[in-house]
């Protein structure tokens, strides 16, 4: 029982960090690799601003500021070409640039600030659900994630905004004829996506520590939680965050933590073995 | 109100249409017929913004369409009722009406009227448009359209994979649209029908218009008679 409500906790942070990625997926068929790092520009900023005597919760709201306007930066230059292209050229070049993004923020970060990390250190007593004891942190982020992913489910289902942006998943030239402009929403969730991932860096930052080489491994736990969800599908992204929190926090328990990198892996392998499009996914 | 001229548009370096021109006034009716191939969707899109077109001018109002967004010809009130439908197939009826109205809030008394138009989508407004049958999604889609209270109302194609009793059933709602005053500009290949609710009509062969005037004229010429009529 406990370990399975760890693993719900680890999963509401893998969801979080996944649903940003996902949306961009469906809204563009763009593939973003740098998803992790805006994670850990979230993470570094942060952290430089606590190091420099700014209380906890301003430092971690302009951090998580920090990764929303680099990803409205990101898709307000470099990504211009990728939009130009369509069908699969778009997502083959938005995986080159993107991966290039990731290596230019990866530099700057180990190069500059290679010992700093970020670490909310939630600490105290734990505190009992349901009879299993829970550390504080792990059910702080557990609820900075439930917080973060009910507000996008209100967004998404019943503001006009939220129910354009799931129109341009579901059909782009249907919602061009409703009035919709496609690449001002895309802009605007791609700035939500930076953002979320700064809040799931937030989140792990309760639980454990952030630091700047951590990128990539963030960026590859989000995509496999995609994958498996289904790419372009928010509702995929959730019930696979949970299936693999669940499956991590089980693997960490019986096995041990040096495999559940592989049997993340597999699972994933699995579920699109079973269901190529994932979980949620269009066709599944 | 919307006037083409010397539009030329196609895919790639394939010109389909060449050289069109054509005038729907307003409050009028106005229908373009051809047989599948014949160019008429490619013609649709292009006034629509859909479709980047090689050259002519097309206005209306005081606007000129070409190089605008299709998004951009919505918000002026144009709406476009493309064959496919193009509605959002997991999100409810209901709320595929509402982005009809996009940006702007839904109207209720709108909602009611497209409801009192189409009773059958009220019936099933929860339920997702890609479940929906042939006739109610046809349905969906012109309310979808209607949301936006549009000055011209655009239809490629409205009988698309409908029964014989559907697509007249789909014709009928046109019509009661008519009798309202909306101006209609309709592409069909099922020319009778088409016939039937258009004050004017076009006929287009190969990407070029070939004839026109009043329906009931066409109506009874020989050549359209044995072309689209089935009628030797």
């Amino acid at each position: 029982m406990a370990v399975v409500l760890d693993g719900i906790a680890y999963g509401l942070q893998l969801a979080l960090l996944a649903v940003g990625l996902t949306m961009i997926y469906g809204l563009g068929g763009v593939l973003n690799l740098a998803h992790g790092q805006f994670a850990v520009v979230t993470a570094i900023s942060a952290a430089l601003l606590m190091g420099n005597g700014m209380p906890t919760l301003p430092a971690v709201i302009l951090g998580v500021l920090a990764g929303a306007v680099l990803a409205l930066v990101i898709d307000g230059s470099i990504m211009r070409p990728v939009y130009r292209l369509h069908g699969e050229n778009r997502v083959l070049l938005s995986l080159l640039i993107t991966i290039g993004v990731a290596f230019v923020i990866d530099g700057l970060l180990i190069y500059n600030y290679p010992f700093t990390a970020l670490n909310l250190g939630v600490s105290g007593p734990a505190i009992n659900l349901l009879g299993v004891p829970m550390r504080r942190g792990s059910l702080a982020a557990s609820l900075l994630a439930l917080v973060a992913l009910a507000a996008l489910i209100v967004f998404l289902r019943y503001t006009r905004r939220g129910k354009a942006v799931r129109s341009i998943i579901e059909d782009e030239e249907g919602a061009m004829l409703c009035g919709i402009n496609p690449s001002r929403v895309r802009t605007a969730v791609f700035a939500l996506s930076g953002g979320l991932a700064g809040i799931a860096a937030v989140a792990e930052g309760m639980t454990s520590s952030l630091s700047a080489t951590d990128g990539l491994n963030l960026t590859i736990l989000a995509l496999i939680v995609t994958v498996v969800g289904g790419l372009g599908s928010v509702a995929g992204a959730l019930l696979a965050g949970l299936l693999l929190g669940i499956v991590y926090s089980l693997a960490t328990f019986y096995i041990g933590a040096y495999v559940t990198f592989i049997i993340l892996l597999v699972t994933a392998m699995v579920t699109i073995l079973v269901r190529p499009s994932g979980l949620m996914g269009r066709g599944a | 109100m919307l006037t083409v001229e010397g539009l030329n548009a196609g895919y790639g370096d394939s010109v389909v249409v060449h050289d069109v021109s054509l005038q729907v006034a307003d409050g009028e009716a106005v229908a373009v017929i051809g047989s599948n191939g014949a160019g008429k969707t490619t013609l649709l899109r292009a006034i629509c913004g859909l479709l980047p077109a090689r050259s002519g001018v097309v206005t209306y109002g005081d606007h000129a369409l070409l190089g605008r967004p299709a998004y951009g010809i919505a918000r002026l009130g144009v709406a476009y009722v493309p064959a496919e439908r193009r509605l959002f197939p997991r999100m409810s009826a209901l709320e595929n009406l509402e982005l009809g109205a996009y940006p702007a809030r839904p109207d209720e008394q709108r909602l009611a009227r497209v409801f009192e138009l189409f009773p059958r989508l009220a019936d099933r407004r929860r339920q997702h448009a890609g479940t929906m049958s042939g006739g109610e999604q046809q349905m969906l889609a012109v309310g979808r359209a209607l949301m936006a209270r549009p000055s011209l109302l655009i239809l490629d194609e409205p009988t698309t994979g409908l029964a014989p009793i559907l697509a007249e059933e789909a014709y009928t709602s046109l019509k009661v649209l008519r009798g309202e005053g909306t101006t209609v500009l309709v592409a069909e290949q099922q020319v009778p029908l088409a016939l039937d609710l258009a004050d004017r009509a076009y006929v287009i062969e190969d990407g070029r218009i070939q004839m026109d005037g009043p329906a009931a004229e066409l109506q009874d010429n020989p050549d359209v008679r044995r072309a689209y009529l089935g009628i030797v």
